[in-house]
């Protein structure tokens, strides 16, 4: 699994998306739906990342290396579940600067704690739709990148609706609610991680079935 | 010693039938594996090493069982599929230090002894390489990681004569000390009557032949003839083809007897394919 995320990170993932990050500083807008922020990862780097490893024939370089077919799956889940932690690492980094800088309440969901659990969730989301309907034919991208972005966008806009509509979820907005927040958190990154463990788990299943 | 058994290999798909696909092939051998474009070359290679899943059968590379041994046995092979075809913005280098951390025997002397041979500079970008020079760099690749076992798919299709016969006399130098064996895919069947021992030759999903070169060779023969010759051995002749003159057929040389004064000529490799597709499309036709 090392030589093959060695693999990823210097042959197949570009260096530029780990510049991707960066939009991270449209979390110091004010008054902005801040989902949004993070979801160029998926308008942006993934597209292009699966787009560019076909053009390359990544898969057919990868049948020529002494590796099993779910080795290739788990290493590209795992990088991606990278890029996405670093996505989301310096999101964080702009929300704690939002938090600490600026006093004006967003008129959505503030960039706060709860926020960046849910933007684990979100992603978690977004990895188990697009995974495993990747690889089923781990050749067409449209359909799988429009199905998970759409979840994701609906997911997202729920989110911002019940805190903007439901009095009781209010404590998830501002800074004030701590406690709640880092539950949502806490919820938030178990749901990452078993939902990329799934993606994972489904996407080794569907692409053992594909004739490469 | 015996490298590589195929055994009943079977693949169907709505419009193809790979039928029970058998043949074997010797350490320190040339096997061509010809048949016409769509013949079934590259699902048998595929479905050898898995990459397309086989309804059935087996397959034993150095005694073992290809499914059962799929990644300690991929460490002995040197697969090529239509040249590097991967990663063509990427410099040499780049695409070299990833491949050598994937196998164990990965020997750094030898590969830049082949590089230093073949006059290939690691700062060029593959797409930069000409397709002769691509094959090369895969085989370079392939003797650095010490394969027994090459299987290469249509390595000389594209290649000019010249960069073909290279290709061809580097297949014969690699398999000189007896410890190494190829099975090359080709429709172009010069390249067989140059280097090859064997020839497996394969139409629609079937094996016709697999043999050694000569034993095909001395198998077959063409026949010439008049017009009103041909009802009395249209019935012998694989495959026929009518001219202004008479005609010209195939036919297995144990088919012969009481031929007459019909003309007798060897038949080549490339006859062979020409009258079997023909009879392969009658039938089809039928």
């Amino acid at each position: 699994m090392k030589n093959l995320l060695y693999k990823e990170f210097h042959l197949s993932i570009h260096p530029a998306y780990f510049l991707m990050p960066a939009f991270g500083v449209l979390l110091l807008i004010p008054h902005w739906p801040y989902f949004i922020a993070l979801m160029y990862f998926f308008f942006i780097s993934v597209p292009n990342i699966f787009n560019n490893n076909k053009a390359q024939n990544d898969i057919g370089f990868s049948a020529t290396l002494p590796i099993r077919r779910a080795d290739i799956v788990t290493a590209r889940v795992t990088s991606i579940t990278i890029l996405e932690l670093l996505q989301i690492l310096v999101a964080s980094i702009f929300v704690f600067i939002k938090m600490t800088l600026f006093q004006t309440e967003n008129f959505l969901l503030d960039a706060n704690i709860a926020f960046i659990g849910f933007t684990f969730m979100m992603f978690g989301i977004f990895n188990v739709i697009y995974l495993p309907m990747f690889y089923k034919t781990a050749d067409k991208i449209g359909w799988p990148i429009i199905v998970s972005f759409s979840a994701t966008f609906l997911f997202s806009a729920v989110i911002e609706a019940i805190i903007l509509m439901v009095p009781a979820a209010k404590i998830l907005d501002g800074k004030a609610h701590l406690s709640a927040q880092l539950l949502v958190l806490g919820i938030g990154i178990l749901a990452f991680f078993l939902l990329s463990y799934e993606a994972n788990r489904l996407s080794i299943k569907r692409f053992k079935k594909i004739n490469i | 010693m015996t490298i590589l058994t195929v055994e009943g290999l079977c693949k169907r798909y709505p419009s193809f039938y790979l039928r029970d696909v058998s043949f074997t092939l010797e350490t320190g051998y040339i096997m061509g594996f010809i048949g016409s474009n769509g013949a079934g070359k590259t699902t048998t290679l595929k479905s050898m090493i898995n990459l397309v899943h086989k309804d059935s059968g087996v397959v034993r590379i150095l005694g073992k069982d290809f499914t059962q041994n799929e990644i300690e046995l991929k460490q002995d092979l040197g697969i090529m599929f239509g040249g590097v075809d991967y990663y063509r913005k990427h410099k040499i280098y780049q695409i070299s230090r990833v491949v050598r951390r994937f196998f164990k025997n990965w020997d750094d002397d030898i590969y830049q002894t082949y590089l230093r041979r073949f006059s290939i500079d690691e700062n060029k970008r593959v797409e930069e390489l000409s397709n002769g020079m691509r094959v090369k760099y895969s085989l370079a690749l392939a003797m650095s990681h010490q394969a027994k076992l090459f299987l290469l798919d249509e390595p000389t299709s594209g290649l000019d004569p010249i960069a073909r016969d290279d290709i061809l006399d580097l297949f014969q130098e690699l398999i000189e000390d007896g410890s190494r064996s190829i099975l090359f895919s080709t429709h172009i069947t010069s390249d067989l009557e140059k280097c090859a021992d064997y020839i497996t030759y394969i139409e629609n999903g079937q094996i016709i032949e697999s043999r050694s070169k000569d034993d095909v060779l001395s198998a077959y023969r063409i026949v010439k003839g008049k017009q009103d010759q041909l009802p009395s051995i249209s019935s012998k002749l694989i495959g026929y083809k009518k001219n202004a003159f008479g005609f010209t057929g195939l036919t297995k040389n144990s088919d012969l007897q009481g031929s007459g004064s019909l003309l007798i000529e060897p038949a080549s490799l490339e006859d062979i394919m020409i009258y079997t597709r023909r009879k392969n499309d009658e039938e089809s036709i039928v």
